[in-house]
């Protein structure tokens, strides 16, 4: 499904925090959001997720205005931070009733959890402790996990390989993958890591105090050196 | 930096915790109210410290008006143990931030029990006592005594205020320990029993009446107290950070599959269970729900045993807030929780809607429990089956709906383990939460008036049936004004995180 953003702008006082003039996103689509602290890609996020107000613009998953109707959330799922996790949960009773509200039922669950077996790496689904008690890397599994658990056409992570071991960043990134493939999915990847993003992201959006600087053609993997000529500039 | 600058440091960067708090630091209104409660009850507590003396005069033949108040040194301390549960604070998660500075611990904790012992806090019922010695003392016993009977009052307030921060600390872990203070209030009150012919020959009175002459063993007596106090507070505390930082406090789940008949319910059922688990696992959720259910039976108690208010009005007062009680204090926060997982259920369609729904059908569900409490008053004819019905319907169809208006507009996330105190609440509960004390029961009284006691408590049942036949309309209203706030909403709680 494709994603249209128009003329979308928010500002946090006399910080842009987001000025797009337009901005498309192809069904299918793996598009990877890098940029600096404060660069405005969470904002962005929050934005498509209708979590926050625009102070002007739009956006569009298909035809629907995401400010509109909430029809949007059946095709998308999203993990930002924490704040989507309900923390006195088991992770297993979170599976659960994401799955249920979701229209999901116990066999197709099961059969899903299983797919991320190894991502989960036996640290999360079993477990008798709550979300709230567990390291942040499962912590960010699960909310990766629930967020791809609706099948979703869109699928919305913000900095996914954060707090995750070598190992379930390279689940994810192959994960991600798949899961493109085999469903067509459109999704979008924040991420402060380069190599992860030019490894999985056909195109890349560089952002920067919340205007496009750069949309990058990845297709050959060839955003490397503009990124990291844009970021050594930034240290230097 | 030397001890005496860091000491002033800590003390601002720990009177700005409140002034800017998010919810503080936009509430206007919050601000005057707390200056004018304050206000309000100094000016009290001045009236009483003025109008005291002169009562007391003639009541109490011949005893001089200050041995009468030190008397009831008991009764004081125990009002000024109980209203710190409301205003003061622990110092552990205050001393917590600064745990990886390189300050040593035992300085910090010595301060923030310094700030404890010489806190404003402990001065405020110098509102009436000074004025009441002014009256009483100073004529009789000269400048000296008075400032010696001040600074003896004073010392007790200090102790009393180590003493809340040992129990508080100790309910934090446990709420058995809730019976602490029970016990000593009580061994206090025994106190006054002790020889009853003379009031001079009270304990107290005896103990004030030395500090005022300036006798040497009272102040030596509290000081050691104080000393006690304070050292057993030190350590207490002390071990309550090396827990906070190395803190694991761990659910361990028996069973994921908890409650999982309520799974029958579909969509609905997991919300019910989301509420459900929302009460049980979570602290501050927990401890409201006991309290609110702690107050249901204590009114339900004073309803059936005891004939102290047997009066028409108080019997109304009673049973309806018996009823309404549990609604009321746990439905203040509405959605305050949820702010800490907002995000996650606004990505999904429509779950606000069913939280709403479980939110009232539990809150309906827990009215059974006063329906049983009441059934002693019932059958023994202290109260009628009609008022018993009116204020069942009525809490369940007008109460509830007029709480869950809340919903719309409270925007404060509440921690789930960390108590919410009155600065951090935000304007529309305190306006809700000091009406709704008082309109229900100015309904039940015109009903009343205009139809009689079976019709008044008639129509409350009638207006009650027709809000619950009508949730789902008014949960859908709710739901609707909600959504067109969420940005509002959302934004709020974020910052209050």
């Amino acid at each position: 499904m494709e994603i249209n953003i128009k003329e979308l702008r928010k500002t946090f006082g006399e910080k842009v925090a987001v000025d797009i003039d337009s901005l498309q996103i192809q069904s299918g689509e793996i598009i990877g959001i890098v940029g600096n602290n404060g660069a405005g890609k969470s904002t962005l996020f929050r934005l498509m997720l209708d979590l926050i107000k625009a102070d002007h613009g739009k956006v569009f998953m298909g035809d629907t205005d995401v400010s509109v109707t909430e029809r949007w959330k059946d095709w998308t799922g999203a993990f930002i931070d924490d704040s989507f996790l309900i923390d006195y949960l088991a992770p297993d009773e979170y599976f659960q009733f994401i799955a249920k509200i979701s229209g999901v039922d116990t066999i197709q669950l099961e059969e899903f959890i299983d797919g991320f077996s190894h991502f989960m790496a036996g640290e999360v689904t079993g477990q008798k402790k709550l979300i709230r008690n567990l390291s942040a890397g499962n912590k960010q599994k699960v909310g990766i996990v629930s967020a791809m658990l609706l099948h979703p056409q869109i699928l919305i992570l913000d900095e996914p390989f954060n707090f995750l071991d070598p190992s379930s960043q390279s689940a994810i990134k192959h994960l991600l993958c798949k899961y493109n493939k085999e469903t067509g999915a459109t999704i979008l990847v924040s991420s402060h890591n380069l190599q992860h993003t030019v490894d999985i992201c056909p195109r890349i959006i560089l952002l920067e105090h919340g205007v496009v600087r750069q949309d990058i053609d990845n297709s050959q993997g060839q955003a490397k050196q503009a990124l990291e000529e844009y970021f050594q500039t930034e240290t230097e | 930096m030397n001890y005496l600058q860091l000491y002033r440091l800590i003390r601002y960067n720990a009177s700005l915790k409140d002034e800017r708090h998010p919810m503080f630091e936009k509430n206007r209104f919050m601000k005057f109210l707390i200056l004018f409660m304050w206000l309000y009850y100094a000016a009290i507590l001045i009236l009483f410290g003025v109008t005291l003396p002169l009562g007391m005069k003639d009541t109490y033949n011949g005893v001089a008006a200050f041995h009468v108040l030190d008397g009831f040194v008991p009764y004081l301390l125990i009002v000024d143990f109980w209203l710190r549960f409301i205003l003061q604070e622990t110092p552990v998660q205050q001393v917590h931030p600064y745990s990886l500075l390189p300050i040593r611990r035992s300085f910090l904790m010595n301060v923030y029990l310094f700030r404890t012992g010489f806190s404003y806090g402990n001065t405020y019922w110098g509102f009436l006592l000074v004025p009441f010695g002014m009256i009483a003392v100073l004529p009789l016993l000269g400048w000296f005594s008075l400032v010696g009977w001040l600074i003896g009052w004073w010392l007790l307030f200090i102790a009393n205020g180590f003493l809340y921060l040992i129990t508080r600390t100790l309910c934090l872990q446990n709420l058995v320990w809730v019976l602490l203070p029970a016990a000593l209030n009580g061994g206090l009150l025994a106190l006054m029993l002790v020889p009853d012919q003379n009031p001079l020959d009270m304990p107290f009175t005896k103990m004030m009446y030395g500090f005022a002459l300036g006798n040497f063993l009272p102040y030596l007596i509290i000081l050691l107290l104080i000393g006690v106090l304070f050292w057993i507070c030190y350590h207490q505390q002390m071990h309550m950070v090396y827990n906070e930082v190395g803190k694991k406090e761990e659910i361990e789940i028996k069973n994921t599959n908890q409650l999982n008949f309520l799974s029958r319910f579909g969509i609905l059922g997991e919300f019910l269970k989301l509420e459900m688990k929302l009460r049980l696992r979570n602290k501050q959720v927990r401890t409201s729900f006991l309290i609110a259910l702690g107050c249901m039976v204590m009114l339900s108690m004073l309803l059936n045993f005891t004939e102290a208010y047997d009066n028409e009005f108080m019997t109304n007062f009673i049973c309806l807030y018996d009823y309404a009680v549990l609604g009321m204090m746990t439905l203040i926060t509405i959605m305050c929780f949820e702010g800490n997982y907002i995000d996650g259920l606004m990505s999904r369609r429509e779950s606000i809607y069913s939280l709403l729904k479980a939110k009232y059908y539990i809150s309906s569900s827990l009215l059974l429990i006063p329906i049983i409490l009441v059934s002693p008053s019932i059958m023994i004819g202290k109260i009628s089956i009609w008022m018993n019905l009116g204020y069942l319907f009525f809490t369940a169809g007008v109460i509830y709906p007029i709480m869950f208006q809340l919903a719309v507009y409270n925007r404060n996330t509440i921690p789930l383990n960390q108590k919410l105190t009155a600065k951090q609440a935000s304007t529309a509960q305190n306006i809700i939460s000091i009406a709704i004390l008082f309109v229900p029961i100015g309904i039940e009284k015109i009903c009343v008036i205009i139809l009689g006691d079976i019709w008044g408590f008639v129509l409350l049942m009638s207006i009650g049936i027709i809000g619950i036949c009508t949730h789902k309309l008014w949960l859908q209203n709710i739901y609707h004004r909600f959504m067109s706030r969420r940005h509002y909403i959302m934004e709020g709680m974020r910052a209050s995180r």
